[in-house]
């Protein structure tokens, strides 16, 4: 046969394949063992030697032209095939996901990890104590003998053991200097508890405590530790005073306020002062060395102005529709 | 403490707005509580800080504020007084420091001159002060005023002379309000020569207060020194207009000016004979405290550069004064109302208060390096992340519930109570959390909710070794009757064990190991305990079915509960390179008898194949069709590798057989 005829028959027959089967017959009528193209090559030998160079090449170029049609045909018959099955895979991706229950943690956890966040990105160590306290611990080594009116602000639970359930988190600074000594930068978060139930309190509740204990301390590194701190937690245009207060373990004793950005009323949010040398002396460092500064604030009350909650009891009622949100 | 803002803008003779007379307050460190309007005027409620017994009067209360304002101000309006007829009782102070000046003084023949004024009325009714007596009024209304209380006696019923002493044994006293009190040895009385007439510094006696009948009357203003008077009310369970004076200090110079004023409004409303006023005092009255201070000492604490003048001056307005100077150390004299001040920290306190907190400098911080470590805090928030990130809520219940609840579960045991708890349902700490977290149960299901996971982390307390354990509970409950479409979760034993495993896995919490549960709170045959090498830890199933009404559910759930505090640390220590070989894996499938625990079969499987096993994975576990009674069926892939070589077909092949071989003989299995 004419090499040029084969040629467009060839071209020709590739165009019209349309599945694998007619592939295969189209692979045997040219490249089978009696295939055209395999005929044509047997026949070379029956040539003039002179021309049997540039018949051979034209049957090699042949028969790699018939190989790369298989293949091109090849490939898009396959991505016929997969397309085909693919669409009988169709699913509704409208259906909702397997359910996986995704749980919260509970929005006293959530402030009271962004209060210690940022103190322990500046160093200071995260500590705890026991919660059911000895007298010393929670009140004499505070600088608060028995009889003393400051025992009146707190609303003390005595237990049947003879111990007392802590009615703030101070307790931690005098038990870490005792372990730890000085210089020292503690920040103590936990449960307190004190006999008072209405709609800002609740008879146990969390406070949070810092202490720095160095030489040299001032009640201007005071004031700027809590300025840095509300920058953070309320922002950097809250309005802050510090006013002064009375706590037996800290002199000078400060309050400090910040103003609600709505109600342009002050509201009070933390207590803190230099602490007392007689509790720096008590807890067994000296205090002409040392001295130091400590802050404490309820973290009922840094959620409740987070979250905007009403009624701080809402966070011990567990109701999943308030946990979950 | 409640006060009538025209009294106090009276006693500074000036009328600031009650809104900037407030905040001035505030800004010393008055507190302002609340104000409210009352007959034409306004009442301020001030919470004063225990401290400050000087400000527990409308005097002052204006002294400390014209102090700030930097005016003049008179503290006490002098009166000349004078007695036409002589005092006629002996008065014996017995009380050392207890009582070391006491002023008294005789009426009789009370006749109302004028109409008794109504701004005594009004003050008194103000501050909540009842009306009893019209001598008791003008007392009272002198207390609110200048700060020291005063008693009125019915003097013809006090037998003889008149001590100051501290109770004898076995006293008692009927006080006002009926109350009677057993006197310890440490209580100051005022007796005559039969009984105690008042509890000292306190409250009166019942059987010597006046009333409407009294003729003759006697009235005491005495110091009596607060480290006597503190506390002991608040013994006795009550608190009085006098003992919460006494006990926070009252100016030890006031008795006889206060009385004298007392006596001149008295003079004023009516006609009486009056004697002179009686003051004894001991050689315990106190002297006025004296503090060194150097200027440094004030600067360095108070990161400042105040210069003497300025100190100086700040504390004379606070009446404190200079007596002694030695180049930059100073000695400054107490005034007799400040009793808070003993200490150089209180005298910087004070400069600090009149310089005004927010016009302290700030200082940045000198930073102290500490080693960082990561403590239980991290350790515990961890946890909750995990637990959250597995379905569970957080909850934080009270420490302390109902006893009955403890009771009903049979946990009572070894529980502390609350000497003093708020209610019944808030007496006892709890010594397991699951009362809690079932308590959170019943209330979400009342509210519409039948699927629930939550977990606590809190602490359980009891009278033991150990008083308080940190522990991690959770709870599931799942009655849901319509899933979502393509969820089906079986929350069962094995659900929650999953979970428990994956913890100790995630925190690297080696030698776990699950023996059926001797927890009486749990199903009996259907929980764990769960121990740390060969110490129990905590328990793990479905709450023992008795308990489920006695919660007040209809259905059980499934509870774990761990101490977490005793759980080991492991940090990643050093990261270990894969082997580059491959693994080689068989299956096997026994017919075994029931009661063969998974965990026999995987000691067997361990102790059979010693040479390259890396472990087991248990794929089923079937019983009934085909199985005989009494057996099941278990199959399991085993892994074995080296990091040395690639392991042959004979090296696994003896393995596999070990293995067969060991749970047919030592099991009695055989091999499906």
């Amino acid at each position: 046969m004419d090499l040029d005829a084969l040629k467009a028959n060839l071209k020709k027959d590739f165009q019209e394949i349309v599945s694998q089967a007619e592939l295969n017959q189209l692979k045997v009528k040219y490249l089978g063992k009696k295939g055209q193209i395999t005929e044509l090559s047997k026949n070379i030998k029956n040539l003039p030697s002179k021309e049997r160079p540039t018949f051979g090449k034209k049957i090699g170029e042949l028969r790699s032209l018939c190989e790369d049609l298989l293949n091109s045909v090849q490939e898009k018959i396959e991505v016929q095939i997969i397309n085909e099955s693919l669409e009988k895979e169709r699913i509704d991706v409208t259906l909702p996901g397997s359910f996986k229950s995704q749980g919260k943690l509970h929005p006293l956890t959530v402030t009271t990890k962004k209060i210690t966040d940022f103190f322990s990105s500046k160093g200071y160590l995260i500590e705890d104590g026991p919660e059911i306290e000895s007298d010393y611990y929670n009140f004499d080594a505070l600088n608060i003998p028995k009889d003393h009116p400051a025992r009146d602000m707190h609303d003390t639970f005595y237990l049947d053991n003879g111990n007392l359930l802590r009615t703030h988190t101070s307790p931690v600074q005098i038990r870490s200097i005792e372990k730890r000594g000085a210089p020292l930068k503690i920040i103590c978060p936990g449960k307190v508890y004190r006999s008072d139930a209405d709609k800002t309190h609740t008879p146990m509740f969390h406070q949070i405590e810092g202490l720095v204990i160095s030489e040299n301390v001032n009640f201007g590194h005071l004031k700027d530790e809590i300025m840095t701190f509300i920058d953070f937690f309320f922002g950097p245009d809250t309005k802050v005073r510090f006013r002064p207060s009375y706590f037996p373990f800290t002199e000078p004793s400060a309050e400090v306020d910040i103003m609600d950005k709505k109600s342009k009323n002050w509201l009070e949010i933390m207590g803190c002062g230099l602490v007392h040398p007689n509790v720096i002396d008590m807890a067994g460092l000296n205090s002409k060395k040392f001295s130091g500064f400590a802050f404490g604030m309820g973290i009922e009350r840094m959620a409740k102005l987070s979250y905007e909650i009403e009624d701080m009891r809402s966070l011990f009622s567990n109701d999943i529709k308030f946990l979950s949100q | 403490m409640k006060v009538l803002y025209s009294r106090i803008t009276g006693a500074i003779k000036a009328k600031p707005k009650i809104e900037s007379l407030c905040d001035d307050l505030t800004l010393i460190g008055i507190e302002v509580d609340e104000i409210k309007s009352f007959q034409g005027d306004k009442i301020i409620d001030f919470d004063l800080t225990p401290n400050r017994g000087d400000c527990f009067s409308v005097k002052g209360l204006a002294r400390d504020y014209c102090a700030f304002k930097n005016k003049k101000f008179s503290s006490v309006t002098k009166t000349s007084f004078k007695g036409e007829t002589k005092f006629s009782k002996k008065i014996k102070l017995l009380a050392r420091e207890g009582c070391s000046a006491y002023s008294t003084v005789s009426i009789s023949n009370l006749k109302l001159k004028k109409k008794f004024p109504g701004y005594i009325k009004k003050t008194l009714k103000a501050a909540g002060i009842q009306s009893i007596h019209p001598l008791v009024d003008i007392i009272n209304f002198v207390m609110l005023e200048s700060g020291q209380p005063m008693h009125v006696f019915d003097q013809d019923k006090i037998k003889g002379d008149v001590e100051v002493r501290f109770a004898k044994t076995k006293e008692q006293i009927k006080i006002l309000g009926e109350k009677n009190l057993k006197l310890t040895k440490d209580c100051l009385v005022i007796a005559d020569e039969k009984e105690p007439i008042a509890f000292a510094g306190i409250s009166g006696g019942l059987n010597h207060s006046v009333s409407k009948k009294t003729q003759n009357f006697m009235i005491e203003s005495a110091f009596f020194d607060p480290s006597i008077i503190k506390g002991k009310a608040r013994r006795y369970g009550f608190q009085t207009d006098a003992s919460q004076r006494f006990e926070r200090g009252v100016d030890f110079n006031l008795h006889e000016d206060a009385l004298k004023e007392a006596l001149s409004i008295i003079q004023e409303i009516y006609h009486a004979d009056i004697s002179n006023i009686e003051t004894i005092k001991n050689r315990y009255f106190p002297k006025k405290k004296l503090i060194n201070i150097s200027l440094d000492d004030i600067n360095l604490k108070l990161g400042t550069d105040l210069r003497e003048n300025t100190i100086k001056s700040i504390l004379n307005r606070l009446e404190i004064k200079l007596i002694k100077k030695n180049k930059n150390n100073f000695t400054f004299e107490v005034p007799s109302h400040r009793f808070d001040l003993s200490i150089k920290e209180d005298l910087i306190e004070e400069i600090a208060r009149i310089v005004g907190y927010d016009n302290l400098p700030q200082i940045k911080n000198e930073p102290i390096a500490q080693h960082y470590e990561k403590s239980d805090y991290d350790f515990i928030n961890e946890i909750k992340t995990f637990m959250t990130n597995k379905g569970f809520n957080e909850v934080i219940n009270y420490s302390f519930l109902d006893r009955e609840a403890l009771e009903n579960l049979e946990i009572e045991n070894k529980s502390i109570s609350l000497k003093n708890p708020l209610n019944n349902s808030l007496s006892t700490l709890r010594t397991s959390l699951l009362p809690s977290l079932a308590t959170n149960l019943e209330f979400n299901i009342n509210r519409g909710q039948n699927f629930l996971s939550i977990f606590e982390i809190g602490k359980s307390f009891s009278n033991d070794t150990h008083v308080e354990d940190l522990n991690l509970a959770g709870l599931i409950y799942d009655d849901e009757k319509f899933k979502n479409w393509n969820t089906n979760q079986n929350y069962d034993f094995y659900y929650l064990k999953g979970i428990l495993e994956n913890l100790f896995a995630e925190f690297r919490i080696e030698k776990i190991f699950w023996k059926k549960s001797q927890n009486d709170l749990l199903h009996p045959y259907a929980s764990a305990d769960i121990y740390l090498k060969n110490k129990i830890i905590g328990s793990v199933g479905s709450i023992n079915p008795r308990f489920i009404k006695l919660l007040g559910l209809n259905k059980a759930f499934l509870y774990f509960e761990i101490k977490i505090e005793s759980l080991p640390r492991n940090d990643l220590g050093k990261l270990l390179a894969p082997s580059i070989y491959p693994i080689s894996q068989r299956d096997f499938s026994f017919e075994i008898d029931n009661k063969v625990s998974y965990e026999q079969i995987e000691n067997c499987i361990h102790i059979s194949s010693k040479n390259f096993l890396i472990g087991t994975k248990i794929f089923d576990v079937y019983d009934g069709k085909n199985i005989s009674d009494g057996k099941k069926s278990i199959a399991f892939r085993v892994s074995w590798g080296s990091n040395k070589k690639t392991l042959s077909e004979e090296e696994i092949n003896k393995e596999a057989n070990l293995i067969i071989s060991g749970i047919q003989k030592k099991l009695g299995a055989i091999l499906r």
